[in-house]
């Protein structure tokens, strides 16, 4: 008789399944003695890095200073996204059905915080977001407030950041440069599209000046002459340049085949200290926006105590100075944690939030404000764009910038390696140059 | 003739899952609802692959298709769930055709290679054909939940790999699925035979293609939202493959062991070792076992029955009950 029969079989599946799942190892059982705090995000990018360095500094100080709500202490639970939607939805349910976060800190790339912001609405966990900066999920919150309360993003959208970079193009690029015309160079992603488009359009609008061509170049590329021979030979005024992928390779080109065209743009790689080594120390003459506190800012003094630390704990490491975001995953955490002190927990959830909407932190330099970590509340209008951005970091718009920070700067590499912030007057520290082959 | 063992493990195998539930705290269960979903993939992958030998490297293109197709409909379009659900499924069988007709012309590694251009060229227009509809490359989110937590969860997507495993399992017993595998043996045989390689390859691609768009419809209904780099991403193809390859190909329950182990290996190893570097060990796990046991798990675990079996017969006295 056969008795290797398929029921058997059954057996061995139901079993296997069974066995797997029991083996899993389940986190703290006794939830109630540490509060757990998780970071969901990328543990191989430099910004993903920045805002988990960041988020265990934070966490170390606290635990040092006695520990929080009564002096329980922090245990900071790390999971990796890889930048993955669906790594990111798997991460977010872990840190909150084995490991019980009772509070999530983001370091995510757009797509995957839209990944799991719908377990975010259903378990209803405080989460607050430090890299991703699309508006969309702004609107989410103010669509549907009761839904998405518990979300907070600690950088400015992608509308603010777009409208002051227009602010640079009139003040800086027509008037004080007198440039008119532009060659667009954008990679192809969907991301440049949007960009480009919106950015052409309005540098047109506000400050008079014409795109004469868009360029679109593969994200592989490797070879650029080609690309910047076509473009100086339309002889615009600058070139306007667009990447997310692999920046430094159109950078360093740049430097190398010398140009003879200035150039700025939106470029994510010179955003980190890390550029220039990235270049092999050809960076030079590269501008672009970051969201503040950006690389060759000058810092207020808690901020630089904080740059003190990353610097003495990892600044052998990659990447060696803390981006933007790895300051907001810093101040953010701890605004979390002294709303959730004031609010007695992070539960109930609506006390949490409302001691959140009421965070208001200046950090002030010489007298001024240089940075203040508050949020938009909601039904509050932002006055130069008549929006609602409930829960988004409050920025300010306008100059003197006396309401909150400006949602970017514009900073730019110098020739000798040294970034510096160029836009807006009230935090640069250089002035906009153009490379010195250029005459 | 009926099958009474076969149908007794089947129930035996959905009876122990289903009391799952009772042991397993969400965090687990959640763990076990990728499982899930991956198993589905795994088997609607295998049908087309294993059985007929045409090896797929696109099916991430038809498991898309009735995921975008549904979260357009219902979210873009207000379509109820009870109509966006089937017409996505319907959408992904059509869709499947894409699939067949290089196939009537072409095998081996130029169709694997025509099956990834497919899912390459789904994954740029996804990007700029209708942003507006498709949320290019941010994708959608907010996308309606059919039911809401882990154990509902967990049964709902049981229950489809429990019909879908069983459906297939149906299938590949009957005359159709022994052609089907006379089509990967030796094609030009089951031609001279007087058979219709075409109507066999069309019906095992329409059922691949029915699986993985139902598997595909629901999953994105469970995740709440759906993004190209998701969807049509090559870790989420080698996923599949590997669970079908690492279970045991052509077989049923294969997948199904492959897509538990490979789901739990990943989420084993998060508590120890939360970087990058987990992946590296999940890569090296299933390169050892695929090398060591090209036929998979399920050969591991039946050669290990078949020993244990053996041994117990060895100790029982000829004819007599055990002692």
């Amino acid at each position: 008789m056969k008795l290797l029969t398929i029921a058997k079989r059954g057996v061995g599946v139901a079993a296997f399944a069974g066995a797997t799942a029991l083996a899993m190892p389940v986190g703290p059982a006794l939830a109630a003695d540490p509060v757990v705090i998780g970071y969901i995000g990328s543990l191989s990018s430099d910004t993903g890095l920045s805002a988990y360095r960041g988020a265990q500094i934070a966490v170390d100080e606290l635990n040092a200073g006695g520990g929080i709500l009564g002096g329980r202490e922090i245990k900071l639970v790390a999971a990796d996204t890889q930048e993955d939607v669906t790594e990111g939805i798997k991460a977010y349910e872990y840190l909150n059905e084995v490991e019980n976060a009772d509070f999530i800190l983001s370091g995510s790339i757009d797509d995957v915080s839209l990944g799991w912001l719908p377990r975010m609405a259903e378990f209803r966990t405080p989460t607050l977001d430090t890299w991703t900066s699309y508006i969309g999920i702004i609107e989410m919150v103010v669509a549907d407030y009761e839904k998405y309360k518990m979300y907070f993003m600690n950088v400015g959208n992608d509308l603010a950041l777009g409208t002051v970079y227009i602010d640079f193009g009139r003040d800086v690029l027509a008037r004080q440069m007198g440039w008119k015309t532009v060659v667009m160079l954008q990679e192809d992603t969907a991301f440049a599209g949007a960009v480009g488009g919106f950015v052409g359009e309005e540098l047109n609008a506000q400050a008079g000046i014409e795109v004469v061509e868009t360029i679109v170049y593969d994200t592989q590329t490797v070879d650029f002459a080609p690309i910047y021979n076509k473009a100086a030979a339309l002889k615009p005024d600058f070139l306007f340049l667009i990447s997310s992928v692999n920046s430094q390779v159109p950078s360093s080109q740049y430097v190398k085949l010398q140009v003879p065209v200035p150039m700025t743009g939106i470029n994510v790689a010179a955003i980190g200290l890390d550029f220039w080594n990235d270049t092999g120390g050809a960076g030079g003459g590269q501008s672009t926006f970051s969201p503040l506190p950006a690389i060759g800012m000058d810092f207020d003094p808690v901020s630089q105590a904080f740059v003190d630390t990353y610097i003495a704990r990892y600044g052998d490491d990659r990447p060696i100075f803390p981006h933007f975001n790895g300051f907001n995953a810093y101040f953010g955490l701890k605004n979390a944690v002294a709303a959730a002190e004031r609010a007695g927990g992070f539960e109930p959830l609506d006390d949490w939030v409302r001691e959140m909407e009421n965070t208001d932190v200046v950090l002030e330099k010489d007298g001024q404000l240089w940075h203040r970590y508050a949020y938009w509340k909601p039904g509050e209008i932002e006055p130069r764009t008549g929006l609602e951005f409930t829960h988004n970091i409050k920025f300010d718009m306008e100059a003197p910038y006396d309401d909150g920070i400006p949602p970017m700067v514009i900073i730019q590499w110098y020739h000798d390696g040294s970034p510096r912030v160029v836009y807006p007057p009230k935090y640069a520290n250089g002035e906009f140059q153009v490379p010195p082959w250029i005459k | 003739m009926i099958p009474y063992r076969q149908l007794a493990g089947w129930a035996v195998f959905g009876g122990v899952m289903c009391l799952l539930p009772l042991v397993l705290p969400p965090g687990i269960l959640r763990m076990v609802i990728f499982a899930n979903f991956l198993a589905i993939f795994a088997l609607s992958w295998d049908f087309i692959s294993g059985r007929t030998g045409y090896v797929s490297f696109g099916h991430p293109f038809l498991i898309a298709i009735g995921a975008y197709s549904t979260a357009i409909l219902s979210f873009r379009f207000d379509w109820p769930l009870i109509i966006s659900i089937p017409s996505a499924v319907l959408i992904t069988v059509i869709s499947g055709l894409f699939f067949f007709v290089p196939a009537l012309r072409i095998r081996g590694t130029y169709f694997a290679l025509v099956t990834l251009a497919f899912m390459e060229l789904a994954y740029q227009l996804t990007q700029v054909l209708r942003p507006d509809i498709t949320g290019g490359t941010r994708g959608i989110s907010g996308i309606t939940s059919i039911v809401s937590g882990a154990v509902p969860n967990f049964y709902l997507s049981f229950s489809i790999l429990f019909v879908a495993a069983l459906l297939l399992w149906f299938l590949a017993r009957t005359r159709m699925g022994t052609a089907l595998a006379a089509v990967r043996m030796d094609e030009g045989a089951v031609t001279a035979s007087g058979l219709s390689t075409i109507r066999l390859k069309l019906f095992a691609f329409g059922v691949s293609a029915l699986v993985a768009g139902i598997g595909g419809a629901f999953y994105v209904h469970y995740l709440g939202s759906i993004a190209p780099r998701a969807m049509f991403d090559i870790n989420f193809l080698f996923q599949i493959l590997v669970a079908a390859l690492i279970g045991g190909s052509t077989t049923i329950a294969g997948p199904i062991i492959g897509a538990f182990f490979l789901t739990f290996l990943l989420e084993y190893l998060r508590p120890f070792i939360d970087g990058p570097e987990r992946f590296l060990i999940f890569g090296s796990v299933a390169l050892i076992v695929y090398v060591l046991k090209p036929n998979g798990i399920y050969s591991i675990l039946e050669s290990g029955y078949g020993l244990a079996l053996a041994r117990f017969r060895r100790f029982r006295p000829e004819g007599g009950p055990a002692k």
